[in-house]
């Protein structure tokens, strides 16, 4: 059981990461990634709760996490990449 | 049992490296690559460990059906991400540098 806590905190370390990116990232595309990372941590953090607790319910929050993550990355990639060429033209 | 608490050191070290990656390197670019594709990595290591956990402590199909779902949607879906992150990425980049020759070629591909 020590063992998952230690990984959880590492886990967060990689988390703090991702915060660290989505708030100072010096284009948009950053804090996508930011938030890409934040999202796979969220991940994650569900398959080490559901270890922990040793229920399945966590495992369908993270595979809703997964569906989220990839509707959110492609909508605001593809905006910013429309914003983009508006811009250039 | 020790394969699986190795195999989960293994993948929080990944996730780690990835956010020492998601810090230190300097394009967006280059952001994205080492990102997505570590991340995938560690997840899917985690998975796997999961997995081994569940076929150990024999808790049932319930977790195998779950966990092999995930899988297949992480596998399948975070490169498509990646690869849209990497487009919006090299327009933005090349939003500034107007008159340089290879700045339109991703558009003449597209269109």
């Amino acid at each position: 059981m020590n063992l998952l806590m230690l990984a959880m905190v590492l886990m967060g370390l990689a988390a703090l990461a991702g915060v660290y990116r989505l708030a100072v990232g010096p284009t948009l595309t950053d804090r996508i990634i930011g938030l890409d990372m934040l999202f796979a941590c969220a991940i994650g953090f569900c398959l080490l709760a559901a270890w922990t607790i040793e229920r399945t319910v966590y495992l369908d929050v993270a595979i809703g996490l997964a569906l989220t993550s990839i509707v959110v990355t492609l909508s605001w990639a593809r905006l910013i990449e429309l914003q983009s060429q508006e811009k250039q033209s | 049992m020790i394969a699986v608490w190795l195999t989960l050191a293994l993948a929080v070290i990944v996730m780690l490296i990835a956010a020492l990656g998601l810090l230190r390197l300097p394009d967006s670019l280059a952001r994205q690559h080492a990102v997505t594709k570590a991340v995938t990595l560690a997840l899917s290591i985690m998975i796997l460990s999961l997995i081994g956990f569940v076929i150990l402590q024999d808790l049932g199909g319930a977790w195998i059906l779950r966990l092999v779902v995930l899988l297949i949607i992480l596998l399948a879906f975070i490169p498509l991400a990646s690869h849209a992150l990497a487009k919006s990425g090299y327009q933005e980049m090349i939003k500034d540098e107007k008159g340089k020759t290879d700045a339109t070629e991703i558009n003449d591909v597209k269109r």
